[in-house]
Protein backbone atom coordinates (compact mmCIF):
# COMPACT_ATOMS: atom_id res chain seq x y z
CA UNK A 1 0.00 0.00 0.00
CA UNK A 2 2.88 2.48 0.59
CA UNK A 3 3.67 2.39 -3.27
CA UNK A 4 0.45 3.26 -4.00
CA UNK A 5 0.30 6.30 -1.58
CA UNK A 6 3.75 7.30 -3.01
CA UNK A 7 2.70 7.09 -6.41
CA UNK A 8 -0.58 9.11 -6.19
CA UNK A 9 1.44 12.12 -4.96
CA UNK A 10 3.84 11.41 -7.31
CA UNK A 11 1.13 11.80 -9.78
CA UNK A 12 -0.41 15.36 -8.06
CA UNK A 13 2.87 16.56 -8.17
CA UNK A 14 4.06 16.09 -12.04
CA UNK A 15 -0.10 17.33 -12.30
CA UNK A 16 0.69 20.37 -10.11
CA UNK A 17 4.02 21.48 -12.41
CA UNK A 18 2.30 20.88 -15.55
CA UNK A 19 -0.74 22.64 -14.53
CA UNK A 20 1.60 25.73 -13.47
CA UNK A 21 3.43 25.32 -16.80
CA UNK A 22 0.24 25.55 -19.10
CA UNK A 23 -1.37 27.88 -16.89
CA UNK A 24 0.56 30.77 -16.05
CA UNK A 25 1.10 32.21 -19.24
CA UNK A 26 -2.65 32.66 -19.60
CA UNK A 27 -2.60 33.88 -16.04
CA UNK A 28 0.35 36.41 -16.51
CA UNK A 29 -2.08 37.27 -19.43
CA UNK A 30 -5.10 38.10 -17.84
CA UNK A 31 -3.51 39.80 -15.03
CA UNK A 32 -1.50 42.39 -17.55
CA UNK A 33 -4.74 43.39 -19.08
CA UNK A 34 -6.24 44.27 -16.13
CA UNK A 35 -3.35 46.32 -14.62
CA UNK A 36 -2.48 50.19 -14.84
CA UNK A 37 0.01 50.72 -17.76
CA UNK A 38 2.33 52.43 -14.44
CA UNK A 39 2.42 49.52 -12.52
CA UNK A 40 2.86 46.67 -16.11
CA UNK A 41 6.21 49.34 -17.22
CA UNK A 42 7.82 48.86 -13.82
CA UNK A 43 11.45 46.85 -13.76
CA UNK A 44 10.08 44.69 -11.24
CA UNK A 45 6.67 42.83 -12.32
CA UNK A 46 4.39 42.73 -9.76
CA UNK A 47 2.07 39.17 -9.37
CA UNK A 48 -0.81 40.52 -8.10
CA UNK A 49 -2.23 43.76 -9.63
CA UNK A 50 -2.05 46.44 -7.27
CA UNK A 51 -5.11 48.10 -8.53
CA UNK A 52 -7.52 46.78 -10.98
CA UNK A 53 -8.34 48.60 -13.97
CA UNK A 54 -10.09 48.38 -17.57
CA UNK A 55 -7.98 51.15 -18.95
CA UNK A 56 -6.21 48.45 -21.33
CA UNK A 57 -9.33 47.20 -22.70
CA UNK A 58 -11.24 50.84 -23.41
CA UNK A 59 -7.67 51.44 -25.16
CA UNK A 60 -8.00 48.63 -27.31
CA UNK A 61 -12.12 49.48 -28.02
CA UNK A 62 -12.04 53.28 -27.71
CA UNK A 63 -8.36 54.00 -29.60
CA UNK A 64 -7.43 51.12 -31.75
CA UNK A 65 -11.09 50.12 -32.92
CA UNK A 66 -10.89 46.49 -32.26
CA UNK A 67 -14.61 45.91 -32.40
CA UNK A 68 -13.65 46.06 -36.21
CA UNK A 69 -11.38 43.48 -36.22
CA UNK A 70 -13.67 41.45 -33.96
CA UNK A 71 -16.29 41.86 -36.47
CA UNK A 72 -14.26 40.83 -39.77
CA UNK A 73 -12.83 37.61 -38.12
CA UNK A 74 -16.15 37.11 -37.28
CA UNK A 75 -17.83 37.62 -40.93
CA UNK A 76 -14.24 34.99 -42.38
CA UNK A 77 -15.11 32.81 -39.90
CA UNK A 78 -19.01 31.93 -39.92
CA UNK A 79 -19.03 32.25 -43.96
CA UNK A 80 -15.71 30.21 -44.44
CA UNK A 81 -17.32 27.72 -41.59
CA UNK A 82 -20.46 27.14 -42.61
CA UNK A 83 -19.75 26.88 -46.26
CA UNK A 84 -17.09 24.19 -45.91
CA UNK A 85 -19.17 22.36 -44.02
CA UNK A 86 -22.19 22.24 -46.86
CA UNK A 87 -19.54 21.09 -49.27
CA UNK A 88 -17.88 18.54 -46.96
CA UNK A 89 -20.87 16.84 -45.75
CA UNK A 90 -21.69 15.70 -49.04
CA UNK A 91 -18.09 14.28 -50.03
CA UNK A 92 -18.04 12.96 -46.87
CA UNK A 93 -21.21 11.16 -46.99
CA UNK A 94 -20.25 9.68 -50.58
CA UNK A 95 -17.14 8.61 -49.52
CA UNK A 96 -17.93 6.85 -46.51
CA UNK A 97 -20.96 5.17 -48.15
CA UNK A 98 -20.57 4.70 -51.58
CA UNK A 99 -18.21 2.40 -53.34
CA UNK A 100 -17.31 4.31 -56.46
CA UNK A 101 -13.63 4.17 -58.63
CA UNK A 102 -11.35 6.33 -57.09
CA UNK A 103 -12.68 6.49 -53.77
CA UNK A 104 -9.37 5.66 -51.91
CA UNK A 105 -7.22 7.86 -54.05
CA UNK A 106 -9.73 10.84 -52.90
CA UNK A 107 -9.54 10.69 -49.49
CA UNK A 108 -5.95 10.11 -49.80
CA UNK A 109 -5.78 13.31 -51.16
CA UNK A 110 -8.13 14.89 -48.80
CA UNK A 111 -5.72 13.58 -45.72
CA UNK A 112 -2.87 15.20 -47.58
CA UNK A 113 -4.42 18.54 -48.34
CA UNK A 114 -4.98 18.42 -44.53
CA UNK A 115 -1.72 18.08 -43.99
CA UNK A 116 -0.11 20.49 -46.34
CA UNK A 117 1.72 23.31 -44.95
CA UNK A 118 0.51 26.79 -44.90
CA UNK A 119 3.98 27.71 -45.09
CA UNK A 120 4.38 25.52 -48.75
CA UNK A 121 0.87 27.28 -49.92
CA UNK A 122 1.32 30.87 -49.01
CA UNK A 123 2.96 32.05 -51.51
CA UNK A 124 0.62 30.14 -54.70
CA UNK A 125 -2.44 31.06 -52.69
CA UNK A 126 -0.69 34.85 -52.44
CA UNK A 127 -0.42 34.75 -56.32
CA UNK A 128 -3.80 33.29 -56.97
CA UNK A 129 -5.78 36.15 -54.77
CA UNK A 130 -3.72 39.09 -55.93
CA UNK A 131 -4.09 37.65 -59.81
CA UNK A 132 -8.14 37.61 -59.56
CA UNK A 133 -8.46 41.17 -57.63
CA UNK A 134 -9.17 39.78 -54.69
CA UNK A 135 -6.35 40.78 -51.91
CA UNK A 136 -6.78 43.46 -49.53
CA UNK A 137 -10.15 42.05 -48.51
CA UNK A 138 -12.31 39.85 -46.73
CA UNK A 139 -13.45 38.04 -50.06
CA UNK A 140 -9.88 36.72 -50.54
CA UNK A 141 -9.87 35.49 -46.85
CA UNK A 142 -13.08 33.53 -47.85
CA UNK A 143 -11.59 32.52 -50.90
CA UNK A 144 -8.37 30.62 -49.59
CA UNK A 145 -9.60 29.65 -46.09
CA UNK A 146 -11.65 26.41 -47.15
CA UNK A 147 -8.10 25.10 -47.84
CA UNK A 148 -7.30 24.39 -44.52
CA UNK A 149 -11.65 23.88 -43.21
CA UNK A 150 -12.91 21.53 -46.19
CA UNK A 151 -10.09 19.06 -46.37
CA UNK A 152 -10.68 18.87 -42.18
CA UNK A 153 -14.02 18.89 -42.11
CA UNK A 154 -14.20 16.24 -44.74
CA UNK A 155 -11.89 14.18 -43.23
CA UNK A 156 -14.35 14.43 -39.98
CA UNK A 157 -17.40 13.49 -41.20
CA UNK A 158 -15.86 10.41 -43.03
CA UNK A 159 -15.24 8.83 -40.02
CA UNK A 160 -18.17 10.20 -38.12
CA UNK A 161 -20.34 9.03 -40.83
CA UNK A 162 -18.88 5.61 -40.60
CA UNK A 163 -19.51 4.99 -36.97
CA UNK A 164 -23.21 5.24 -37.74
CA UNK A 165 -24.79 2.17 -38.38
CA UNK A 166 -25.29 1.30 -42.13
CA UNK A 167 -28.43 -0.67 -41.66
CA UNK A 168 -30.77 2.15 -40.62
CA UNK A 169 -30.02 3.91 -44.67
CA UNK A 170 -30.00 0.39 -46.23
CA UNK A 171 -33.62 0.07 -44.44
CA UNK A 172 -34.95 3.10 -45.60
CA UNK A 173 -33.21 2.67 -48.96
CA UNK A 174 -35.45 -0.53 -48.89
CA UNK A 175 -38.54 0.82 -47.96
CA UNK A 176 -38.32 2.82 -51.34
CA UNK A 177 -36.11 6.19 -50.37
CA UNK A 178 -34.15 7.16 -52.58
CA UNK A 179 -30.41 7.68 -51.67
CA UNK A 180 -30.36 11.33 -51.14
CA UNK A 181 -33.58 11.01 -49.52
CA UNK A 182 -31.38 8.34 -47.04
CA UNK A 183 -28.13 11.06 -46.86
CA UNK A 184 -30.39 14.22 -45.56
CA UNK A 185 -33.01 12.53 -44.02
CA UNK A 186 -31.20 9.58 -42.22
CA UNK A 187 -27.52 10.06 -41.85
CA UNK A 188 -27.19 13.78 -41.39
CA UNK A 189 -29.77 13.87 -38.81
CA UNK A 190 -27.96 11.04 -37.01
CA UNK A 191 -24.73 12.16 -37.25
CA UNK A 192 -25.76 16.03 -36.13
CA UNK A 193 -23.25 16.24 -32.97
CA UNK A 194 -20.46 15.18 -34.96
CA UNK A 195 -21.16 18.10 -37.60
CA UNK A 196 -21.94 20.33 -34.91
CA UNK A 197 -18.61 19.92 -33.55
CA UNK A 198 -16.75 19.85 -36.78
CA UNK A 199 -18.61 23.19 -38.04
CA UNK A 200 -17.46 24.71 -34.40
CA UNK A 201 -13.59 23.72 -35.12
CA UNK A 202 -13.42 24.88 -38.55
CA UNK A 203 -14.85 28.05 -37.08
CA UNK A 204 -11.50 28.09 -34.71
CA UNK A 205 -9.47 27.59 -37.06
CA UNK A 206 -10.33 30.37 -39.12
CA UNK A 207 -10.54 32.34 -36.27
CA UNK A 208 -6.80 31.79 -35.28
CA UNK A 209 -5.30 31.93 -39.01
CA UNK A 210 -2.45 34.32 -39.21
CA UNK A 211 -0.04 33.76 -42.16
CA UNK A 212 -2.81 33.94 -44.80
CA UNK A 213 -4.34 37.00 -43.53
CA UNK A 214 -0.82 38.60 -43.17
CA UNK A 215 0.14 37.93 -46.99
CA UNK A 216 -3.31 38.66 -47.78
CA UNK A 217 -4.52 42.12 -46.11
CA UNK A 218 -3.14 44.98 -45.91
CA UNK A 219 -5.81 47.24 -45.28
CA UNK A 220 -6.21 48.10 -41.50
CA UNK A 221 -10.46 48.21 -42.32
CA UNK A 222 -10.08 44.81 -43.43
CA UNK A 223 -7.37 43.55 -40.88
CA UNK A 224 -8.68 40.20 -38.74
CA UNK A 225 -8.34 39.55 -35.24
CA UNK A 226 -4.68 38.24 -35.13
CA UNK A 227 -3.36 40.83 -37.97
CA UNK A 228 -4.41 43.93 -35.27
CA UNK A 229 -2.42 42.09 -32.36
CA UNK A 230 0.09 41.81 -34.44
CA UNK A 231 0.10 45.58 -35.62
CA UNK A 232 -0.15 46.64 -31.70
CA UNK A 233 3.71 45.60 -31.92
CA UNK A 234 5.29 49.31 -33.31
CA UNK A 235 9.32 48.32 -33.52
CA UNK A 236 10.23 47.75 -29.85
CA UNK A 237 7.20 49.00 -28.52
CA UNK A 238 4.67 46.87 -27.19
CA UNK A 239 1.53 47.78 -26.37
CA UNK A 240 1.48 45.36 -23.48
CA UNK A 241 -1.72 46.40 -21.76
CA UNK A 242 -4.38 46.56 -24.75
CA UNK A 243 -2.23 43.42 -26.71
CA UNK A 244 -3.02 41.29 -23.46
CA UNK A 245 -6.35 42.54 -23.40
CA UNK A 246 -7.17 41.81 -27.52
CA UNK A 247 -5.21 38.45 -26.65
CA UNK A 248 -7.90 36.92 -23.48
CA UNK A 249 -10.61 37.95 -26.32
CA UNK A 250 -8.90 36.74 -29.33
CA UNK A 251 -8.73 32.78 -26.82
CA UNK A 252 -12.18 33.64 -25.28
CA UNK A 253 -14.60 31.95 -27.87
CA UNK A 254 -12.29 29.37 -28.82
CA UNK A 255 -11.42 27.58 -25.09
CA UNK A 256 -15.42 28.36 -24.33
CA UNK A 257 -15.53 25.74 -27.95
CA UNK A 258 -13.39 23.13 -26.57
CA UNK A 259 -14.74 23.38 -23.12
CA UNK A 260 -18.41 22.73 -24.52
CA UNK A 261 -17.06 20.25 -26.62
CA UNK A 262 -14.76 18.53 -24.95
CA UNK A 263 -14.56 14.96 -27.15
CA UNK A 264 -12.88 14.74 -30.35
CA UNK A 265 -10.00 17.44 -29.28
CA UNK A 266 -7.59 16.14 -31.91
CA UNK A 267 -9.40 15.81 -35.15
CA UNK A 268 -8.97 12.33 -35.86
CA UNK A 269 -5.58 12.57 -37.06
CA UNK A 270 -4.10 10.00 -34.93
CA UNK A 271 -6.86 7.98 -34.22
CA UNK A 272 -5.82 5.03 -36.78
CA UNK A 273 -2.58 4.89 -34.58
CA UNK A 274 -4.57 4.05 -31.67
CA UNK A 275 -5.77 0.41 -32.56
CA UNK A 276 -2.63 -1.00 -33.84
CA UNK B 1 -9.95 4.27 -41.03
CA UNK B 2 -12.23 1.77 -42.73
CA UNK B 3 -13.68 2.47 -45.88
CA UNK B 4 -15.71 -0.72 -45.67
CA UNK B 5 -19.38 -0.25 -44.84
CA UNK B 6 -21.27 -0.05 -47.94
CA UNK B 7 -22.54 -3.21 -47.97
CA UNK B 8 -23.88 -4.40 -52.22
CA UNK B 9 -26.97 -6.20 -51.19
CA UNK B 10 -28.71 -8.16 -53.60
CA UNK B 11 -31.20 -5.54 -53.69
CA UNK B 12 -29.21 -3.39 -56.29
CA UNK B 13 -29.46 -3.98 -59.81
CA UNK B 14 -26.59 -3.18 -62.12
CA UNK B 15 -28.70 0.13 -63.44
CA UNK B 16 -29.17 1.34 -59.55
CA UNK B 17 -25.04 0.64 -59.04
CA UNK B 18 -24.83 3.03 -62.06
CA UNK B 19 -27.00 5.67 -60.67
CA UNK B 20 -25.22 5.41 -57.05
CA UNK B 21 -21.74 6.24 -58.44
CA UNK B 22 -23.04 8.98 -60.39
CA UNK B 23 -24.74 10.74 -57.81
CA UNK B 24 -21.24 9.93 -55.67
CA UNK B 25 -19.59 12.04 -58.36
CA UNK B 26 -22.10 14.74 -57.94
CA UNK B 27 -21.24 14.90 -54.27
CA UNK B 28 -17.81 14.74 -54.27
CA UNK B 29 -17.59 17.34 -57.47
CA UNK B 30 -17.43 20.56 -55.13
CA UNK B 31 -15.09 20.12 -52.00
CA UNK B 32 -12.40 17.99 -55.01
CA UNK B 33 -13.43 21.10 -57.92
CA UNK B 34 -12.31 23.43 -55.55
CA UNK B 35 -9.24 21.53 -53.94
CA UNK B 36 -8.15 21.39 -56.91
CA UNK B 37 -8.85 24.74 -58.28
CA UNK B 38 -7.93 26.57 -55.48
CA UNK B 39 -4.60 24.45 -53.70
CA UNK B 40 -3.68 21.53 -56.94
CA UNK B 41 -3.18 24.68 -59.35
CA UNK B 42 -1.76 27.24 -57.81
CA UNK B 43 0.77 25.22 -56.55
CA UNK B 44 1.87 23.88 -59.75
CA UNK B 45 1.55 27.02 -60.90
CA UNK B 46 4.06 27.43 -57.92
CA UNK B 47 6.51 24.95 -58.73
CA UNK B 48 6.50 26.16 -62.37
CA UNK B 49 7.52 30.10 -61.24
CA UNK B 50 10.15 28.26 -58.94
CA UNK B 51 11.75 27.14 -61.94
CA UNK B 52 11.68 31.21 -63.54
CA UNK B 53 13.00 34.59 -62.20
CA UNK B 54 9.78 36.22 -61.38
CA UNK B 55 10.16 39.27 -58.68
CA UNK B 56 6.94 41.22 -57.55
CA UNK B 57 6.05 43.70 -60.19
CA UNK B 58 8.20 42.50 -63.32
CA UNK B 59 6.36 41.59 -66.69
CA UNK B 60 9.22 39.59 -68.11
CA UNK B 61 9.37 36.27 -66.71
CA UNK B 62 11.89 34.16 -68.19
CA UNK B 63 12.39 30.59 -67.64
CA UNK B 64 15.65 29.54 -65.58
CA UNK B 65 15.92 25.92 -64.50
CA UNK B 66 17.49 25.25 -61.16
CA UNK B 67 19.00 28.48 -61.08
CA UNK B 68 16.92 29.60 -57.99
CA UNK B 69 17.62 26.27 -55.78
CA UNK B 70 21.19 26.24 -56.47
CA UNK B 71 21.67 30.11 -55.25
CA UNK B 72 19.32 29.67 -52.20
CA UNK B 73 21.30 26.42 -51.79
CA UNK B 74 24.56 28.64 -51.87
CA UNK B 75 23.42 31.31 -49.47
CA UNK B 76 24.99 30.93 -46.54
CA UNK B 77 21.67 32.28 -44.50
CA UNK B 78 19.77 29.71 -46.16
CA UNK B 79 22.35 27.12 -45.09
CA UNK B 80 21.91 28.30 -41.99
CA UNK B 81 17.91 28.29 -41.65
CA UNK B 82 17.83 24.66 -43.15
CA UNK B 83 20.06 23.20 -40.08
CA UNK B 84 17.34 25.86 -37.75
CA UNK B 85 14.90 24.22 -39.28
CA UNK B 86 16.05 20.71 -38.43
CA UNK B 87 17.59 21.66 -34.76
CA UNK B 88 14.04 23.85 -33.85
CA UNK B 89 11.78 20.73 -35.47
CA UNK B 90 14.18 17.81 -33.55
CA UNK B 91 14.34 19.21 -30.15
CA UNK B 92 10.83 20.98 -30.39
CA UNK B 93 9.12 17.80 -31.55
CA UNK B 94 11.71 15.51 -28.50
CA UNK B 95 10.29 18.04 -26.03
CA UNK B 96 6.70 17.88 -26.90
CA UNK B 97 6.94 14.21 -27.36
CA UNK B 98 8.46 13.39 -24.02
CA UNK B 99 6.22 16.05 -21.78
CA UNK B 100 3.13 14.98 -23.94
CA UNK B 101 3.36 11.62 -22.73
CA UNK B 102 4.20 12.26 -19.09
CA UNK B 103 1.18 14.97 -19.65
CA UNK B 104 -1.16 12.02 -21.12
CA UNK B 105 -0.10 9.36 -18.10
CA UNK B 106 -0.89 11.94 -15.91
CA UNK B 107 -4.54 13.05 -16.94
CA UNK B 108 -4.89 9.22 -17.66
CA UNK B 109 -4.41 8.43 -13.67
CA UNK B 110 -7.20 8.11 -11.32
CA UNK B 111 -6.76 11.78 -9.62
CA UNK B 112 -9.31 13.95 -7.74
CA UNK B 113 -10.37 16.83 -10.34
CA UNK B 114 -9.69 14.88 -13.09
CA UNK B 115 -12.25 16.62 -15.61
CA UNK B 116 -10.55 20.09 -14.26
CA UNK B 117 -7.01 19.12 -14.65
CA UNK B 118 -7.30 18.14 -18.27
CA UNK B 119 -9.20 21.30 -19.18
CA UNK B 120 -6.20 23.24 -17.88
CA UNK B 121 -3.85 20.90 -19.09
CA UNK B 122 -5.16 21.24 -22.93
CA UNK B 123 -5.47 24.99 -22.90
CA UNK B 124 -2.53 26.10 -24.38
CA UNK B 125 -3.18 23.83 -27.34
CA UNK B 126 -6.75 25.79 -28.20
CA UNK B 127 -5.73 29.51 -27.34
CA UNK B 128 -4.62 30.74 -31.18
CA UNK B 129 -1.14 30.90 -31.58
CA UNK B 130 -0.53 34.61 -32.51
CA UNK B 131 -2.04 34.68 -28.63
CA UNK B 132 0.79 32.40 -26.85
CA UNK B 133 3.38 34.15 -28.78
CA UNK B 134 2.40 37.54 -27.21
CA UNK B 135 2.25 35.90 -23.59
CA UNK B 136 5.77 34.34 -23.38
CA UNK B 137 6.85 37.28 -25.48
CA UNK B 138 5.93 39.33 -22.26
CA UNK B 139 7.50 36.70 -20.03
CA UNK B 140 10.84 36.88 -21.49
CA UNK B 141 10.45 40.74 -21.42
CA UNK B 142 13.76 42.19 -20.41
CA UNK B 143 12.05 45.23 -18.69
CA UNK B 144 8.77 43.52 -16.34
CA UNK B 145 9.13 39.93 -17.60
CA UNK B 146 8.22 37.63 -15.29
CA UNK B 147 10.81 34.93 -16.36
CA UNK B 148 13.87 36.52 -15.15
CA UNK B 149 12.04 37.80 -12.05
CA UNK B 150 10.87 34.27 -10.84
CA UNK B 151 14.58 32.80 -11.54
CA UNK B 152 15.97 35.99 -9.65
CA UNK B 153 13.69 35.29 -6.73
CA UNK B 154 14.56 31.79 -6.58
CA UNK B 155 17.97 32.45 -7.10
CA UNK B 156 18.68 30.70 -9.82
CA UNK B 157 20.13 33.15 -11.75
CA UNK B 158 21.14 36.85 -10.36
CA UNK B 159 21.16 38.88 -14.15
CA UNK B 160 18.58 39.29 -16.24
CA UNK B 161 18.50 36.78 -19.24
CA UNK B 162 18.20 38.16 -22.44
CA UNK B 163 15.81 35.48 -23.61
CA UNK B 164 14.88 36.80 -27.24
CA UNK B 165 17.49 38.97 -27.57
CA UNK B 166 20.76 37.05 -27.44
CA UNK B 167 22.07 34.80 -30.17
CA UNK B 168 22.87 31.63 -27.69
CA UNK B 169 19.25 31.91 -25.59
CA UNK B 170 17.04 32.88 -28.28
CA UNK B 171 16.46 29.38 -30.28
CA UNK B 172 16.19 27.53 -27.01
CA UNK B 173 12.94 30.72 -26.26
CA UNK B 174 11.23 29.59 -29.41
CA UNK B 175 11.36 26.13 -28.82
CA UNK B 176 9.70 26.40 -25.41
CA UNK B 177 6.92 28.33 -26.62
CA UNK B 178 6.60 25.72 -29.30
CA UNK B 179 6.45 22.59 -26.75
CA UNK B 180 4.25 24.70 -24.30
CA UNK B 181 1.55 24.92 -27.51
CA UNK B 182 2.06 21.52 -28.61
CA UNK B 183 2.24 19.43 -25.73
CA UNK B 184 -1.16 19.15 -25.44
CA UNK B 185 -1.45 17.58 -28.85
CA UNK B 186 0.89 14.43 -27.96
CA UNK B 187 -1.19 13.53 -24.53
CA UNK B 188 -4.65 14.23 -26.37
CA UNK B 189 -3.50 11.54 -28.63
CA UNK B 190 -1.36 9.21 -26.54
CA UNK B 191 -4.50 8.74 -24.00
CA UNK B 192 -6.77 8.07 -26.19
CA UNK B 193 -4.41 5.07 -26.97
CA UNK B 194 -3.54 4.78 -22.72
CA UNK B 195 -7.52 4.48 -21.84
CA UNK B 196 -7.51 1.35 -24.74
CA UNK B 197 -5.31 -0.63 -22.58
CA UNK B 198 -7.15 -3.78 -20.66
CA UNK B 199 -6.44 -3.06 -16.51
CA UNK B 200 -5.60 -6.90 -16.90
CA UNK B 201 -2.68 -6.17 -18.01
CA UNK B 202 -1.28 -4.21 -15.31
CA UNK B 203 -3.10 -6.89 -12.88
CA UNK B 204 -0.61 -9.75 -14.24
CA UNK B 205 2.50 -7.26 -14.43
CA UNK B 206 1.82 -6.33 -10.76
CA UNK B 207 1.43 -10.24 -9.64
CA UNK B 208 5.02 -10.96 -11.74
CA UNK B 209 6.52 -8.47 -9.48
CA UNK B 210 6.99 -5.21 -11.74
CA UNK B 211 7.62 -2.50 -10.61
CA UNK B 212 6.04 0.94 -11.75
CA UNK B 213 8.84 1.66 -14.22
CA UNK B 214 8.99 -1.94 -15.11
CA UNK B 215 5.31 -1.81 -16.21
CA UNK B 216 5.35 1.63 -17.94
CA UNK B 217 8.50 0.40 -20.25
CA UNK B 218 6.59 -3.22 -20.80
CA UNK B 219 2.91 -2.76 -20.79
CA UNK B 220 2.31 0.37 -21.28
CA UNK B 221 4.63 1.70 -23.84
CA UNK B 222 4.14 -1.22 -26.55
CA UNK B 223 0.94 -0.55 -26.20
CA UNK B 224 1.07 2.97 -26.67
CA UNK B 225 4.06 3.56 -29.16
CA UNK B 226 2.70 2.90 -32.74
CA UNK B 227 0.13 6.25 -31.26
CA UNK B 228 3.02 8.22 -30.07
CA UNK B 229 5.11 7.62 -33.67
CA UNK B 230 2.25 8.90 -35.51
CA UNK B 231 1.77 11.68 -33.88
CA UNK B 232 5.10 12.49 -33.70
CA UNK B 233 5.20 12.29 -36.88
CA UNK B 234 2.37 14.77 -37.40
CA UNK B 235 4.21 17.21 -35.31
CA UNK B 236 6.94 17.30 -37.42
CA UNK B 237 5.11 17.94 -40.12
CA UNK B 238 3.77 20.91 -38.49
CA UNK B 239 6.85 22.16 -36.41
CA UNK B 240 9.36 21.93 -39.72
CA UNK B 241 6.52 24.45 -40.96
CA UNK B 242 6.41 26.57 -38.30
CA UNK B 243 6.07 30.64 -39.04
CA UNK B 244 3.99 32.21 -36.67
CA UNK B 245 6.14 31.75 -33.36
CA UNK B 246 9.56 32.74 -34.96
CA UNK B 247 8.41 35.47 -37.12
CA UNK B 248 6.49 37.06 -34.19
CA UNK B 249 9.28 36.93 -31.56
CA UNK B 250 12.12 37.49 -32.99
CA UNK B 251 11.93 38.02 -36.93
CA UNK B 252 14.40 34.90 -37.28
CA UNK B 253 17.19 37.02 -35.27
CA UNK B 254 19.16 38.06 -33.72
CA UNK B 255 21.67 37.69 -36.64
CA UNK B 256 19.28 34.96 -38.07
CA UNK B 257 20.36 33.22 -35.17
CA UNK B 258 16.53 31.47 -34.74
CA UNK B 259 15.88 32.49 -38.81
CA UNK B 260 13.73 28.98 -40.41
CA UNK B 261 13.47 28.04 -43.85
CA UNK B 262 9.62 29.54 -43.52
CA UNK B 263 10.89 33.04 -42.59
CA UNK B 264 13.27 32.91 -45.01
CA UNK B 265 11.18 31.99 -47.66
CA UNK B 266 8.74 35.18 -46.26
CA UNK B 267 11.90 37.45 -46.60
CA UNK B 268 12.79 36.80 -49.74
CA UNK B 269 9.10 36.69 -51.29
CA UNK B 270 7.77 39.84 -49.33
CA UNK B 271 10.74 41.81 -48.17
CA UNK B 272 12.73 41.20 -50.83
CA UNK B 273 10.00 40.42 -54.03
CA UNK B 274 12.08 37.53 -54.90
CA UNK B 275 8.82 35.30 -55.29
CA UNK B 276 10.89 32.89 -57.38
CA UNK B 277 12.97 32.35 -54.83
CA UNK B 278 10.87 32.35 -51.94
CA UNK B 279 8.92 29.96 -53.57
CA UNK B 280 11.47 27.87 -53.97
CA UNK B 281 12.70 27.93 -50.54
CA UNK B 282 9.23 26.64 -49.47
CA UNK B 283 9.38 23.96 -51.64
CA UNK B 284 13.16 22.56 -50.59
CA UNK B 285 11.39 20.83 -47.55
CA UNK B 286 8.68 18.98 -49.47
CA UNK B 287 11.13 15.80 -50.41
CA UNK B 288 11.02 15.38 -46.54
CA UNK B 289 7.28 16.39 -46.03
CA UNK B 290 6.16 14.26 -48.41
CA UNK B 291 7.94 11.27 -46.73
CA UNK B 292 6.06 12.05 -43.34
CA UNK B 293 2.79 12.80 -45.02
CA UNK B 294 2.95 9.31 -46.67
CA UNK B 295 3.58 7.78 -43.46
CA UNK B 296 0.63 9.42 -41.86
CA UNK B 297 -1.44 8.56 -44.55
CA UNK B 298 -0.80 5.58 -44.81
CA UNK B 299 -1.18 4.42 -41.01
CA UNK B 300 -4.20 6.23 -40.95
CA UNK B 301 -5.63 5.02 -44.13
CA UNK B 302 -4.94 1.10 -43.09
CA UNK B 303 -6.35 0.71 -39.77
CA UNK B 304 -8.41 -2.85 -40.48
Amino acid sequence: MRTSVKSKITAYAVAAVLIIFCLFPIYWMLITSLKTSTEIYKIIPTFWPKKLTFEGYYELFAEKGFLRNVLNSLFVSLVVSFGSIAVSMPAAYAIARIKFRGRKKISKGILISYLMPRTVLFIPLYLLVTRIGLSNSLWGLILVYPTITIPYATWMMISYFQSIPYDIEEAAIIDGCSRVQAMWKVCFPLAKPGIVSTLIFSYTLCWSEYLYALVIINNSDYKTIPLALADMVVGDVYAWGPLMGGSLIASVPVVIIYLISNRNLVGGLTAGGVKG
Amino acid sequence: MKLGNTSSAGYKTKGMEQKERRLAFILIAPAVLYLILVMGLPLLWAVYTSLTDKVIGAAEVNFIGLANYIDIIKDPVFQKALLNTFIFAFFAVLGKVVFGVIMSLTMNQPLRGRGVIRVAMILPWTIPTIVSVFAWQWIYSDVGGALNRILMVLHITDHQIGWLSTTNMAMFSVILVNVWRGTPFIAISVLAGLQNISPDLYEAASLDGANVIQRFLYVTLPSVKNVIILAAFVTTIWTLNDFEIVWLMTRGGPSHATELVSTYSYIQGFMNSDIARSIAASLILVPILVVLVHYVTKSSLSEE
